[in-house]
């Protein structure tokens, strides 16, 4: 223990006590006063002593111990437990890891960092700080200057970690430069990776003088990005950790979750930890995943743990033309390689031109040997490239027929000669002929092509001037063999070979399959692929892992994003111009994690030792509150007027005690208001809640209905009967319902509750009637006694209590709700005790507490989510008013009657 | 809540039998009494028969009796008169007070005394009245209402009133505290005892003015203007008080003796009974 005064000189104020004791001495208390009629007999009468009138002992020592502690106070103890250090005024080397890994606890290193230099403050005692991460500006790591302490909290406060690792050697570079004096005590703050040159300059330290002291904080996750061609239906993100013991070797539950570009968390998984690396898999319908912007570990911050989207995980849904498949003959079916080759990537589609391009026409068009006439369909097809959509066209010899034909084909990027051309058949000269390599300005550019790649038979373009600037790539006699025009936003792409095996190999190889994805990747617009060159910086990650505008030393990236290092010059964040963002992250640019060896000799903390020391200050200030209070009770006792003021003690416990939790029941029981069942899954709850908040404010907007803030409740526990509407959102993980619960949800519905279930399993991929939640629910509602149920009909009063309504979209837009069938039970006059669904309506209202909706809706749109908001109004108000507007109907013919 | 002093004396006295006051002194009567003051005088009861004296009326020999002997014999019947009670309770600003709320004022406890009194002398068909204030002695059953009314009226006056309407075979019941300096109540009661009436004192004291309960550095002050003492130890105070107040009452009591009238001291925390029985017998001795 280690007892120091931050203050001493306030101490000087103890030399007044004695004068205090004096002047109380002087000082007789004040005399109590009593009125008494028979003061005529006590005048006149001999007075006693006088040594007796001075304050009493006890009361004397009573205030001198109030000043005592004040004084003390005013001194600011504190109680350091660290081991006293030896008293020495040596200097105090600080080396701070400030990598990326420290930002995972990075206000708990600067409160140690803080209690450090604060201790070396008092024992004046001056300080060098190194940080090992290259700064911001681009430079090399500066060189420790000694400094007063107080200057170094000042350097502290403006010290961020970086969205770099750390370079250690260029921190024993910078380290070396320095005159070392006496160094008294060495405190390296470490991040617990290890790296090159960690042995090296944690040698140097320990030879500096003092002792190093190895202090280790929390060190931060490394996040990975999925792979580019993951599952269709999934992202797979691995999660890398520090292998080593201590803290980081437990069980511990990572969540991570998927934001999009405004930060709605779209989607959020989580895994136990258990080894040094996880994986989590990431479920989203591809509407939400392609708009995913971001992943990041929930809770932790620092770039490592983010993780940015760009373009190349995106799905795009391409549309294969064709609806005829050749039975029997697979391979010789002109999409077959293409739908083999894209399948892994995006969303493939098939069918006629007409049936693809109607409603929602996929981004990439891929017309196999497909010759186009004009017409309304060429038309419309035109339309869409210029919307910004990629046409893709195989040729093959009905294109090279038809191209040559009288009317042409309007869809493609150059013209066409007659006929084609084949290289080695046997009437032939030539050879099949290889690939050139690609161009500059080609969006296939950087791809390997193999050797084996034959091209046997084409179709030519005619020669023009422009021939060659729409080129992407060609044979390697110079003969064109893909070429692209931009038309519009879009762009139309021509292959002048064939899309299966018959007149090229070119389909069997791997290329293939990168250079679709190259000309899919095209339909977002961004033809960042096809400029190539330099990326300049749009935005950075910060070392927190939060996206900013450039700034510092931040350069673009020329060499492509996976050759380049992070580090002052590239930060990881977003490159590239506003259209086609190219995402840098830093996961993938790290080595797996790997604890740093502890030097020999060398002491091991933790950051909680720094964090220890008391303050026993506001501790005084208490005692001495507490010792006035009895001071001025024994005032009033010596006074005689403990008697007044003992009303006034009776306001003590109020003032003390907090007032006592009114029930939940009474609470409920105050107002209207809708409640939630308690699910016990956090998540699950908090969105009910929020969802109920939102739609109670929507209602008050829209109605005269004030609903009250909605509540929680557990069916096992609270009574639920005050409630007009409990909404049960169903999880997986649902507990089922106790006996008692079960009666009373019973006795709810039985007096006209209304229940709404809901799995909100709509939005799965996989949606359909075996999910998880509606097993879940057909297992809870076994002892409720549930009615009939039929699907929601069109002229259901739920469709006509408020709104007019001819769907109910939630977060999910299913079509199944059902409710109890008409003329069920007869009970309640046919309203019916629940509603059952999955579109996740809560999820759709849920909004935070300035308002914002929580969640994005799918397919997306504030209509959905209006619609949302109005199927909910409808939904209280047929809780509140049951079949009052069923009875509406009736009044023209009620009106007309007594008209009669 | 306690009730009024009025229905508190009612019931106080209604414990009692009726007093009857001895009269020792019956020269001029002033009124008709409802009893017999056991001399022979003007009354409807009989008392004696006695020889016939020379001047004696002959319209007042009882012929009958005198028939029965030689003598000639005068019936007399027994002279029956009411007396005149004057009542008076100290009204000054140190009766307003007690030591403790559980206690009673003493200025309630000798209205107390007073109506307590006159309620049974009331019933005895006594005649009673208040020495201060302009209440004539009054006698019947609204007489009790009355006199409380009176009570309630009256302001504080430290003033003792006078003996002017006093007549000289009255008696006087004085209830106070008796604190002033022993020369003035002396002047005073002197004064009210040249009138030749009968009188009884009764000292009402807080427990507090006997027993000094005080400790500490104590600054009292009185209520009538006395001025402030400040005691540095109360309690050192509390054996000369003692004393003080002992010689005091000592003085009254004398006092008292010799103008043949009768001295009790009532404490506030002792029941009222006790103070109404001693009244009780006092007024009930002079009777006899």
């Amino acid at each position: 223990m280690n007892f120091v005064f931050a203050a001493p000189w306030a101490l000087g104020l103890l030399a007044l006590l004695p004068l205090l004791w004096r002047l109380l001495r002087v000082t007789p208390p004040e005399p109590a006063r009593v009125r008494f009629p028979a003061i005529r007999l006590l005048l006149g009468l001999p007075q006693g002593q006088d040594a007796a009138d001075s304050t009493p002992p006890w009361l004397l020592a009573l205030r001198l111990a109030l000043a005592a502690a004040l004084i003390l106070a005013a001194a600011r103890p504190l109680l350091d437990p660290a081991k006293p250090q030896a008293r020495s005024d040596g200097t105090l080397m600080v080396v701070v890891d400030d990598g990326w890994a420290a930002a995972r606890d990075w206000p708990a290193r600067r409160a140690y960092l803080d209690t450090l230099l604060a201790g070396a403050e008092r024992a004046a005692r001056p300080v060098l700080l190194l940080g090992t991460a290259p700064p911001a500006d681009g430079g090399p790591i500066a060189s420790p200057r000694l400094m007063p302490a107080a200057e170094a909290r000042a350097a502290l406060a403006g010290m961020e970690p970086k969205p770099w690792p750390t370079d250690r050697r260029a921190a024993l570079k910078a380290l070396g430069t320095l005159e070392v004096g006496k160094v008294a005590r060495t405190v390296w703050l470490t991040d617990g990776l290890n790296g090159e040159g960690s042995a090296d300059l944690a040698r140097t330290l320990q030879s500096a003088g003092g002792r190093l002291e190895l202090v280790h904080g929390r060190t931060g996750r490394q996040l990975l990005p999925p792979a580019e061609d993951s599952p269709p239906d999934r992202l797979v993100v691995a999660i890398r950790r520090l292998p080593g013991d201590g803290p980081e070797r437990v069980p511990e539950r990572v969540v991570v979750r998927g934001l999009d570009a405004a930060g709605v968390v779209l989607a959020r998984d989580e895994v136990v930890m258990e080894a040094a690396s996880a994986t989590v898999s990431i479920i989203l319908p591809v509407e939400l995943r392609n708009r995913l912007a971001r992943l990041d570990i929930e809770g932790e911050r620092g770039a490592g743990s983010v993780v940015l989207l760009d373009e190349r995980w995106r799905r795009r849904s391409v549309g294969l033309v064709g609806d005829e498949r050749a039975s029997g003959a697979p391979l010789l079916d002109r999409l077959y390689y293409l739908e083999r080759a894209l399948t892994p990537h995006a969303d493939v589609r098939r069918g006629g031109l007409a049936e693809l391009i109607g409603e929602n026409a996929p981004a990439v068009l891929i017309l196999a040997d497909t010759p186009l006439v004009p017409g309304a369909l060429a038309d419309r097809l035109a339309a869409l490239v210029e919307q910004g959509r990629v046409v893709v066209r195989f040729g093959g010899p009905l294109l090279a027929q038809a191209a040559s034909g009288a009317t042409g084909d309007p869809l493609l990027p150059v013209r066409l000669r007659d006929g084609g051309r084949a290289m080695g058949g046997a009437m032939s000269w030539t050879t099949p002929m290889g690939l050139a390599p690609f161009g500059e300005g080609s969006p296939f550019r950087g791809l390997q092509i193999p050797a084996e790649v034959e091209v046997k038979a084409q179709v030519l373009a005619e020669p023009s001037l422009e021939l060659a600037s729409h080129t992407w790539a060609s044979l390697t006699d110079g003969t064109p063999l893909v070429t692209a025009r931009r038309q519009g936003k879009g762009w139309l792409v021509l292959i002048h070979t064939g899309a299966n095996a018959e007149w090229s190999n070119l389909a069997l190889s791997g290329l293939f399959v990168d250079m679709l994805r190259r000309v899919v990747a095209l339909s977002q617009g961004g033809d960042a692929a096809v400029a190539g060159g330099a990326l300049s910086p749009a935005e950075l990650l910060d070392g927190f892992g939060r996206l900013a505008p450039p700034s510092g030393a931040a350069a673009a990236i020329t060499e492509g994003v996976e050759a380049t290092r992070p580090g002052p010059r590239h930060p990881p964040g977003l490159y590239g111009p506003a259209d086609g963002r190219v995402a840098f992250n830093l996961g993938p640019r790290l080595p797996p994690p790997q604890a740093l060896p502890l030097p020999s000799g060398a002491l091991v903390a933790g950051l909680e030792g720094g964090r220890a020391e008391i303050d026993l200050g506001p501790a005084l200030l208490v005692l001495a509150l507490l010792l006035a209070m009895v001071d001025g009770v024994a005032t009033l006792l010596l006074r005689g007027r403990l008697r007044r003021a003992l009303p006034l003690a009776a306001l003590l416990p109020v003032l003390a005690g907090a007032p006592a939790q009114a029930g939940d029941a009474i609470e409920a029981a105050l107002a209207t208001r809708l409640a939630c069942v308690k699910t016990h899954d956090v998540a699950i709850d908090r969105d009910c809640l929020a969802g109920l908040k939102g739609l109670s404010a929507v209602i008050a907007l829209r109605s005269t209905a004030n609903l009250a803030e909605p509540m929680t409740v557990d069916p096992e526990r609270d009574p639920v009967v005050f409630f007009p509407l409990l909404y049960w959102r169903i999880g997986p993980s649902q507990r089922p319902l106790s006996a008692a619960a079960m009666d009373r949800l019973n006795a709810y519905m039985a007096r006209g509750g209304l229940i709404v279930f809901d799995t909100g399993d709509e939005g799965q991929p996989a949606a359909g009637p075996d999910t998880a939640e509606l097993n879940r629910l057909r297992a809870v509602v076994q002892g409720l006694a549930l009615p009939p149920l039929t699907p929601l009909a069109p002229d259901h009063v739920l469709n006509r209590a408020f709104y007019l309504l001819k769907e109910v979209p939630g977060r999910w837009d299913g079509t199944s709700l059902w409710v109890e069938q008409p003329g069920g039970s007869g009970a309640n006059d046919g309203v019916s005790p629940v509603v059952l669904g999955g579109n996740d309506w809560v999820g759709a209202w849920a909004v935070d507490e300035r308002g914002r909706p929580l969640h994005a809706v799918v397919p997306g749109g504030e209509r959905q989510r209006e619609m949302a908001y109005r199927f909910g109004v409808n939904l209280v108000m047929y809780a509140l008013t049951g079949n009052y507007k069923a009875d509406q109907v009736h009044l023209p013919a009620i009106l007309e009657r007594l008209g009669r | 809540m306690l009730p009024p002093p009025r229905h508190q004396a009612q019931h106080l006295a209604a414990r009692l039998p009726p007093l009857l006051v001895a009269a020792r002194r019956i020269a001029a009567t002033v009124a008709q009494g409802a009893h017999g003051r056991r001399r022979t005088g003007a009354g409807e009861t009989f008392w004696q028969f006695r020889h016939s004296q020379p001047g004696d009326a002959a319209s007042s020999i009882d012929w009958r009796q005198s028939a029965r002997s030689d003598h000639l014999f005068l019936r007399e019947s027994e002279w029956t008169a009411a007396q005149t009670v004057w009542l008076w309770r100290d009204g000054s600003a140190s009766m307003r007070w007690r030591s403790g709320s559980e206690l009673p004022v003493k200025r309630e406890r000798a209205e107390l005394l007073i109506l307590a009194v006159a309620a049974l002398l009331l019933r005895g068909g006594e005649r009673v009245a208040l020495l201060s204030g302009g209440l004539a002695p009054t006698t019947g059953v609204g007489a009790l209402e009355r006199l409380a009314t009176a009570l309630e009226r009256e302001e504080d006056s430290p003033r003792r009133p006078g003996d002017g309407k006093i007549k000289f075979n009255s008696t006087l019941v004085l209830v106070g505290d008796f604190l002033s300096p022993l020369e003035e109540v002396a002047a005073w009661v002197g004064g009210l005892a040249a009138t030749g009436v009968m009188g009884h004192l009764v000292q009402v004291l807080d427990p507090a003015e006997e027993t000094l309960p005080y400790a500490g550095r104590v600054r009292f002050q009185g209520l009538e203007g006395e001025g402030e003492l400040l005691a540095r130890r109360a309690q050192d105070l509390r054996a000369p008080y003692r004393a003080r107040l002992a010689a005091h009452r000592d003085g009254l009591a004398a006092l008292a003796r010799s103008l043949g009238w009768s001295f009790a001291t009532h404490r506030t925390d002792q029941p009222p009974q006790h103070a109404l029985l001693a009244l009780y017998a006092q007024l009930a001795l002079v009777r006899s």
